[in-house]
């Protein structure tokens, strides 16, 4: 328990950098929207543009003048934003010990590797479920300014959810890697890589329709906004591989660090 | 000289792999080229229809994905990012790893001046960065002849497009280098270098949003944005001279600032 209350602390500030850059996103994001709310013309522009186009931008499938819509297009930033968040803090949590040579103290406590692990998880989903609250907050009470209607909160609600699942699979990847590297020093930027690799992989998986396998392999496609907001569910099969990656990598990591061979 | 060997060495992997990272992206996007073209032929009579001043407030109005170079600017954004991270990265790594790593202790004592420490160390990150730079114009102008299909492109634009890429990696990595020296101690990299390179990054999509000039224009994205070169076959110099006087003026100070640090060390 002190651990985790320990690792709150140490990563507070991080948090709030994190929830200013979201809390500045959506107030920047909703002033850009006021220049389409409500406007026809835009709507028909939208009509014309090439699916593959708006598929790689996420905007096909919205009524970008509308609030619903807007979110829409922007849950995919927001789910790159946590995503980084969560994969930073995952990967972080645990090789920094080791970059800051505190390792030695940590494990000389008469706790064991995998109550560490625990806590030190357990205190960075926290802060990714503060951070999820934060931008369902933000985008609750900017919103307002707009007279959304109920679907809009139940969309709202129902996205960070999902996305706060996004954050926990990006987490435990994080966690893995910072357990499993050789080199405590790279599991920051194989982590990043990670995650940029599949973001790109979204964003190419919509281009071309032969392409369309490659949606399995990043978690940024499992949560298909449109399919939340019209139909208020998600593919069941994306459930079950992204829980097969947070167990797989969850034990992965329980596994290898209680054997690891500590750089002290 | 020595240390400048030894700090390129370091970074010629990692030079290496964004180098294939980014030849990849660019062959993989326009491997879904000619798909694309097709359709956008049609969409781009079509929206010669709409008003103008719609099409701006969209950033659509140079947008044009039926051409090659139309769609080389919508690729090379990505590559945009790639490099701005790990140009952010050499600068913000190159002087605080040695304090991060304890090795100041080492360097330091050396009978070099500060100065020509952070000289060759600069030179060093910055020919990684060349090392790049040239692969992203071998990988563009390889992939373009792969796919073109005997359509034909501006040669001169493509050229003044990736003639930007220089100033666009100086930029991050002097403005990396200079936060690092500001900053008491650097604990890890790459937390701030992504959010350097996708601050800028995310600035420049509300730009683009809607096209009113405000803050974006400190993002290198908006400064050198393809699109524009491509369509108006020249830079945008007012706005890519924010860029040069940002590079002119991190140099001189991260001397300054670097040969006043309290640099941490061992004991």
């Amino acid at each position: 328990m002190r651990i985790y209350f320990r690792e709150l602390k140490a990563n507070f500030k991080s948090l709030l950098i994190y929830c200013g850059i979201v809390v500045f996103f959506v107030v920047v994001g909703f002033s850009k929207f006021s220049g389409y709310a409500e406007n026809p013309e835009i709507l028909q522009v939208l009509d014309a543009m090439p699916a593959a186009m708006l598929d790689s931008f996420n905007m096909n499938a919205f009524n970008l003048t509308t609030v619903v819509g807007f979110f829409g297009v922007m849950y995919a930033f927001m789910g790159l934003i946590l995503g980084i968040a969560a994969v930073m803090w995952g990967s972080d949590i645990i090789s920094k010990e080791e970059r800051d040579k505190t390792v030695e103290f940590a494990l000389t406590l008469p706790v064991k590797r995998s109550t560490l692990i625990t806590a030190k998880t357990a205190a960075a989903f926290t802060n990714c479920l503060i951070l999820a609250l934060v931008t369902w907050g933000m985008n609750w009470v900017v919103a307002g300014n707009y007279n959304p209607d109920q679907e809009y909160y139940r969309f709202l609600t129902q996205g960070m959810t999902v996305l706060v699942l996004l954050q926990f699979i990006f987490l435990s990847i994080g966690v893995f890697l910072g357990s499993v590297m050789k080199q405590h020093k790279r599991a920051g930027s194989v982590a990043i890589s990670i995650l940029l690799g599949t973001y790109f992989l979204s964003v190419i998986a919509g281009l071309k329709e032969e392409w369309d396998f490659l949606k399995y392999l990043t978690p940024f496609k499992y949560f298909d906004p449109s399919l939340i907001l019209h139909e208020s569910r998600i593919e069941p099969v994306y459930l079950w591989i992204s829980l097969g990656i947070i167990i797989v990598s969850l034990a992965g990591a329980y596994i290898t660090y209680s054997r690891r061979d500590l750089y002290i | 000289m020595n240390i400048f060997f030894h700090e390129f060495k370091s970074y010629l992997k990692s030079a290496g792999i964004w180098s294939v990272a980014i030849f990849l992206i660019i062959l993989i996007y326009f491997s879904a080229f000619n798909t694309i073209a097709v359709e956008a032929e049609d969409i781009t009579r079509l929206m010669s229809s709409f008003p103008e001043e719609l099409l701006i407030a969209f950033g659509m109005n140079n947008m044009n994905f039926g051409t090659l170079l139309g769609f080389f600017g919508a690729v090379f954004l990505f590559c945009q990012i790639c490099l701005a991270i790990q140009a952010s990265n050499y600068g913000f790594s190159m002087l605080s790893i040695e304090e991060r790593e304890l090795t100041a202790d080492f360097l330091l004592p050396k009978p070099i001046s500060r100065g020509k420490i952070l000289t060759a160390k600069l030179l060093a990150a910055f020919l990684a960065l060349t090392v790049t730079n040239l692969s992203v114009w071998v990988s563009s102008f390889f992939v373009i002849n792969l796919v073109r299909d005997g359509r034909d492109y501006d040669t001169n634009a493509l050229v003044m497009v990736l003639g930007t890429v220089v100033i666009f990696q100086l930029f991050f990595l002097a403005v990396g280098m200079v936060i690092s020296l500001l900053m008491k101690r650097v604990r890890s990299v790459i937390p701030l270098s992504m959010a350097l390179a996708f601050g800028m990054y995310i600035l420049n999509i509300f730009g683009n949003m809607l096209g009113e000039n405000t803050f974006e224009v400190i993002s290198p994205f908006t400064q050198f944005d393809p699109n524009y070169i491509i369509n108006n076959g020249s830079y945008n110099y007012p706005l890519a001279m924010i860029s040069v006087s940002v590079i002119l003026i991190a140099i001189p100070a991260s001397y300054l600032l670097y040969q006043k640090r309290n640099v941490a060390s061992a004991v």
